[in-house]
């Protein structure tokens, strides 16, 4: 009986995940969701850095040769282990493709680009 | 699923606030290039030629105020034409030549045709390309390679031209060597049995470590330049795959849009940006061996499931420098142009015709991709989407649903700066492997800006 209503449980959350995701569109592009204005500096280097280093399959963080990423609730944290190690068909980028300091601001814009939307804006 | 005819509804093409789209012209048959005559009326050049080995009759036609097409000039059976620029009252086409060989044409306002070059090795994957006229007054225009990655294998046969020309092949800018490496495939010429095929020969020719191709003017993956009223052929630049858009920027340095590899063929790689490149004289770009200013080499470049490449030259003419921008994996980014007024704003920028992946043929990939215009900070790489189909998801209308763009091919300003036309292929539907291009389905399209500087 406890494993049917662990699994229910499971299915309802997931569920609402998926429809919750549903309700918000993965593109950030300008003519979309408006410019996305970037006052810190940081962030502008991670906009630099990802321009380099993700946009050729994730463009603006929306699906391309890779799967979205715009929708990803990884915290800031496993998405710095996910671009050092890779995952899948993704590479990996080692300290001399992107610098630690790149590195943070990368994730700084990634996570900047994630709340690049209208309706999720105050989500993340 | 794309039933004819094609639907057409600015309202479902997004821009930022403050633009607006509009039609120009429809029912054009595979469109490449916009160009303007001495009123400044818009002319467009037909391909005469797709990818799916379609054939129709290049043409440079004059856009009317009504939309209507009138016919300046009409081309012989060795299309594509790929691009157009107009120049002191002529006009100058890149003739793609899969039958006869590449040319550049010099088209009189009278519809005269004229020659100006020929033979250009154009009989392959990728072929003569986007004529420009740079500040010294000449035509500079690219010439794509006959091959994904200087193998050619069985996926040339794919694209029709290998049982027609048998022996074409890439030719190099400069003298090189190879490293012999050599790639079996099946004898597709004679139809049974296999073959070995070396970089830079004919289809079934091996090639031995040490050895010498001699480099050529023409050559293959290069920008060169030619007088207006032709002779004077000078390499700028090669190691380029398929330079197919190219650009002055306000300040005179010359751009240009690069297609690169393909998960295809005897050689494929994978993962692999197209690419912006600031265009030096005498610079080596990379091609067969790196992409950007990374080796071929490396294994992020290493497709699923195949082998890593191994390089093909045993001694690199230079160093690739980096690319301006990297661009969407397969996002064929094919012509563009410079923004040079402050009424329509982002002056210095690249906008880049996005023509939209061929998947699976070019390489599979988990989402559509392309068929948009982008801009391009080409100080710092950074890119921004300008037109884009409305919908949760990117693609071409014809498969995300609605009126808007299918294949964003040309982007070019027009010469007071205050209009950007973008030239619409039309549909090209990939069923497998196999491209089937749908005639009368292209279309002109104008942006423009309600007011204001940006």
């Amino acid at each position: 009986m406890k494993t049917i209503k662990f699994l229910a449980a499971t299915v309802l959350t997931l569920g609402a995940f998926c429809v919750f995701l549903g309700c918000h569109s993965l593109r950030r592009g300008e003519p979309l969701v408006g410019p996305m204005k970037i006052s810190d500096a940081k962030i502008a280097r991670g906009q630099e850095v990802f321009m380099q280093q993700c946009h050729q399959c994730h463009p603006h963080g929306e699906g391309g040769l890779g799967p979205a990423m715009n929708q990803s609730p990884a915290p800031r944290f496993l998405v710095k282990t996910q671009i050092r190690a890779g995952v899948g068909a993704m590479p990996s980028f080692t300290k001399a493709e992107i610098s630690p300091e790149d590195l943070e601001a990368l994730a700084d814009y990634v996570l900047a680009l994630r709340r690049h939307d209208p309706i999720s804006r105050d989500r993340f | 699923m794309f039933h004819p005819p094609r639907k057409i509804n600015p309202a479902d093409v997004a821009l930022p606030a403050g633009y607006k789209i509009e039609v120009v012209a429809t029912g054009l048959t595979f469109p490449t290039g916009v160009t303007f005559d001495g009123d400044g009326v818009p002319c467009v050049v037909e391909s005469g030629y797709s990818y799916g080995e379609k054939w129709t009759t290049p043409k440079l036609l004059r856009v009317e105020s009504s939309g209507q097409l009138k016919p300046i000039a009409i081309g012989a059976n060795n299309g594509p034409w790929n691009g157009v620029v107009s120049h002191k009252g002529n006009f100058y086409v890149a003739e793609g030549g899969v039958n006869e060989g590449g040319k550049i044409l010099k088209i009189a306002p009278d519809g005269k045709i004229t020659a100006l070059i020929s033979n250009l090795p154009s009989f392959g994957d990728h072929h003569t390309d986007g004529p420009v006229v740079g500040p010294d007054g000449k035509i500079y225009f690219g010439q794509g390679t006959a091959s994904n990655s200087g193998i050619v294998g069985e996926d040339n046969a794919g694209f029709g031209w290998l049982k027609r020309h048998p022996d074409f092949h890439d030719i190099p800018g400069q003298d090189i060597t190879l490293t012999g490496e050599n790639f079996p495939s099946k004898d597709i010429l004679r139809g049974h049995g296999k073959v070995r095929t070396g970089a830079f020969v004919p289809f079934g020719t091996e090639t031995k470590p040490g050895q010498i191709i001699k480099g050529q003017l023409p050559c293959s993956g290069a920008v060169m330049s030619i007088a207006p009223n032709g002779g004077g052929l000078e390499l700028v630049a090669w190691g380029f795959r398929n330079p197919f858009g190219l650009a002055f920027s306000p300040e005179g340095k010359l751009f240009v849009t690069d297609n690169r590899y393909d998960d295809r063929g005897s050689r494929p790689a994978w993962g692999t940006p197209d690419l912006l490149w600031e265009v030096k004289r005498g610079e080596w770009y990379g091609w067969p061996d790196f992409n950007g200013d990374k080796p071929l080499t490396d294994k992020d470049f290493k497709p699923p499931g195949k082998s890593r490449s191994k390089f093909l030259l045993a001694n690199h003419p230079g160093t690739p420098p980096k690319p301006v921008a990297q661009l969407e994996i397969h996002a064929a980014a094919t012509g563009l142009d410079f923004s040079r007024g402050k009424q329509f704003g982002h002056r210095g920028e690249a906008f880049i015709a996005l023509f939209g992946d061929q998947s699976p043929a070019t390489g599979k990939s988990l989402h559509s991709i392309g068929c948009k215009v982008v801009r391009v900070n080409v100080r710092n790489g950074v890119i921004e989407e300008f037109a884009v189909n409305k919908g949760k998801a990117n693609g071409p209308a014809s498969k995300i649903g609605g009126g808007g763009l299918e294949r964003p091919v040309a982007a070019r300003f027009s010469p007071d700066g205050k209009s950007l036309y973008v030239v619409d292929f039309g549909v090209l539907l990939q069923k497998g492997k196999k491209s089937k291009p749908q005639e009368g389905t292209g279309v002109l399209w104008r942006i423009t800006r309600d007011g204001g500087s940006r």
